[in-house]
């Protein structure tokens, strides 16, 4: 028996990087093919990088949640309440119809609210005790973000963090799919949030794997990451014909290498295994999907191993490009992330282009588009996510369902 | 695809086994020689009691660890990692070590577990505080409505450091169940979809007491019952409001 799952559809979403504030901020971004990249000046690391940081204000977090105060939150809550993407609203009216307990909360992240545990502990060494608004559950923990968010929403379904390391926010879409396609929950408000800290920065630099220039996805000359942060929130609600002509997501793939802790496996084996996954949980074709958005880190292992695991599923027939050169490489966010910018790729019928790329890899033959172009065919897309520990994701998403 | 899951086994483990006693159940002892000496070198506690249960777990349930999926859940996953890098990175210009990078992911366990036997099945990571044992059963429970066939649910919290969360982290405690949706497997019972309760049930204070030092512990009641074996049990999940749980049943 083959297995395969239902469609649900994306009522509302939004997202905040260092593009800006809103998914129409990433979307004129991703249009003109403009980087968010600059200098870091959130903190000093003893090394040069660009970085994806976040410079639009950010909320403050209400005093009865005080507790929870930390950039993720605040990361996630600018998202929430971005009007113009109207998630808020949508979400409230989902809680009208289906009632607080059957809407979940499911959140990807890899370092929480890392950033004011890094402070905490220079108080700590300097001092002998944590600074009084140190909170370890609920501004470090994992389940800090979700938490936080499903109080803000009075919410009382399931809630959960899902940490997978760069594969988390992609996995939080799949773990939303099952809780809706098996009747948990009405409705599952998904995504991924990850803020910049000193762990990742110098963990990253530590494997040789962060560039001191504009990262150059997919290139013949690409020499390591740059690291940004992020908050996408998608809410996913139960299938109904009203919904028919929304975007949908129609299945995730998920696979483990089962190689190396944080190198892929050089034959793409668990790669190809999520994206056949994804297209058989969704029962189409690879000629059936129309734009790949790229896992595309820019690091010399992790592109080379995509290209051969893309080529082995595609052939060259499908339309890639990466979008980590504009948004850096957002983590524990950049499923969520790039699952937005599949959505708005969908909605404006536009193949993103892939900025930092000049020459291709010479032994890569998949087809990477280094310039937006404007497409009048994007029905089904798909997004790579690849994470430490071998985790791998891959999303697909539709336009409309077609019953 | 039908509504209960079978338990083909369970397995814990806690740092004071006396603890266990308490509750009428018998942990197993942690067996670092379940890892490479390269991988064990560096490998927390928390992975090493992580691997030690869910080896033991599908050794119980008879099947292959290469074969089925997993979910490993914990609150504070590679906690003892984690604060040495953050004890490092409290000079500004530090840097780490690549592999205590590596190692400090939330998914560093699941990672190994699929580097050990070869597991190419998917596997996540998850964390929910209180309901962090009562989130990995219902995300089971989901996989195993998509999929036919076996999942290995893993939770595990080793010890914290006393400056996070006391007194979170005083005790360290793991349990490993493989759940499965297959006809006519051998099992220890069978439940159901975790839900919201319909009433809430107090834990016992020495429950409660035992969950004030590892909130992975809410797994006691469930073990308690697969242990027992009542005809048909309402099993509360975690402490919280709101309470999830699930039905358990005898399988005769």
């Amino acid at each position: 028996m083959d297995i395969t799952v239902r469609p649900v559809p994306v009522t509302a979403y939004s997202v905040i990087s260092c593009c800006g504030l809103g998914s129409h901020a990433l979307y004129q971004a991703l249009l003109s093919k403009k980087t968010g990249l600059s200098d870091l000046t959130l903190l000093d690391v003893p090394f040069d990088t660009l970085v994806g940081e976040i410079s639009a204000d950010l909320p403050e977090i209400q005093q009865s949640l005080s507790e929870y105060d930390s950039r993720n939150a605040r990361v996630a809550l600018a998202a929430l309440n971005y009007q113009e993407d109207g998630l808020l609203a949508a979400i409230e009216s989902a809680r009208e119809r289906y009632g607080s307990d059957r809407i979940g909360v499911v959140i990807g992240t890899s370092t929480s609210g890392l950033y004011e545990t890094e402070s905490a502990y220079q108080v700590f060494l300097e001092q002998g005790q944590m600074p009084d608004d140190f909170h370890f559950l609920f501004r470090h923990a994992y389940q800090a973000t979700p938490r936080f968010l499903q109080k803000q929403l009075q919410l009382q379904g399931p809630c959960f963090a899902i940490s997978t390391a760069c594969s988390s926010g992609a996995k939080a879409i799949a773990a939303g799919q099952r809780l809706i396609n098996h009747d948990v929950c009405d409705a599952v408000l998904v995504g991924g949030a990850d803020t910049l800290c000193r762990l990742t920065l110098c963990g990253f630099a530590s494997l040789e794997l962060v560039s001191p220039e504009f990262c150059r996805p997919m290139d013949q000359n690409r020499n390591g990451i740059n690291i940004g942060e992020a908050a996408a929130l998608l809410l996913l609600e139960k299938s109904a014909s009203q919904f028919d002509n929304s975007p949908h997501v129609l299945s995730v793939g998920e696979s483990s290498d089962a190689y190396h802790m944080s190198s892929p496996d050089p034959d793409g084996k668990g790669a190809i295994a999520a994206m056949n996954n994804a297209l058989q949980l969704a029962d189409i074709q690879p000629s059936d999907i129309d734009y790949l958005n790229l896992h595309a880190t820019a690091t010399q292992i992790n592109d080379s191993v995509e290209a051969k695991a893309v080529y082995e599923v595609f052939n060259d027939a499908v339309l890639c490009s990466g979008s980590k050169g504009i948004t850096g490489h957002t983590l524990g966010a950049a499923g969520a992330v790039e699952a937005i910018v599949c959505l708005l790729a969908l909605e404006h019928q536009m193949v993103p282009g892939t900025y930092g790329l000049e020459q291709l890899d010479q032994d890569f033959h998949c087809q990477v588009v280094k310039e937006p172009r404007t497409a009048k065919t994007l029905h089904a897309v798909m997004s790579n996510s690849f994470g430490f520990g071998g985790n791998n994701a891959s999303v697909i998403l539709a336009k409309n369902y077609e019953r | 695809m039908k509504d209960d899951l079978l338990i083909k086994s369970a397995v814990c483990y806690c740092s004071d086994g006396d603890k266990l006693q308490d509750f009428g159940l018998q942990g197993i002892e942690i067996n670092k020689q379940l890892m490479p000496a390269n991988i064990r070198r560096r490998a927390s506690l928390t992975t090493k009691m992580a691997i030690s249960v869910a080896t033991e777990a599908c050794l119980q349930a008879e099947v292959n660890p290469s074969e089925l999926a997993s979910v490993f859940a914990s609150v504070g996953g590679e906690i003892q990692v984690t604060d040495v890098l953050c004890r490092t990175l409290a000079d500004p210009q530090a840097m780490v070590s690549p592999t205590q990078f590596h190692n400090s992911v939330h998914n560093t366990t699941a990672g190994y577990w699929g580097i050990l036997h070869g597991c190419q099945h998917a596997t996540t990571a998850i964390a929910a505080v209180d309901d962090t044992f009562a989130m990995a059963l219902l995300e089971v429970w989901t996989q195993l409505q998509q999929q036919p066939g076996d999942c290995l649910l893993v939770c595990y919290d080793e010890y914290w450091p006393e400056y996070l969360a006391p007194p979170i982290g005083e005790l360290a405690f793991a349990t490993a169940l493989v759940l499965s949706n297959e006809e006519k497997s051998y099992a220890k019972g069978a439940i159901f979809r975790p839900q919201i309760a319909p009433e809430y049930s107090d834990f016992s204070n020495d429950l409660n007491g035992l969950i004030e030092l590892s909130p992975i512990a809410s797994a006691i009641p469930l073990l308690q019952a697969i242990q027992h074996s009542p005809p048909l049990a309402l099993i509360p999940l975690n402490r919280d409001q709101p309470q999830w749980s699930t039905w358990f049943k005898k399988i005769t």
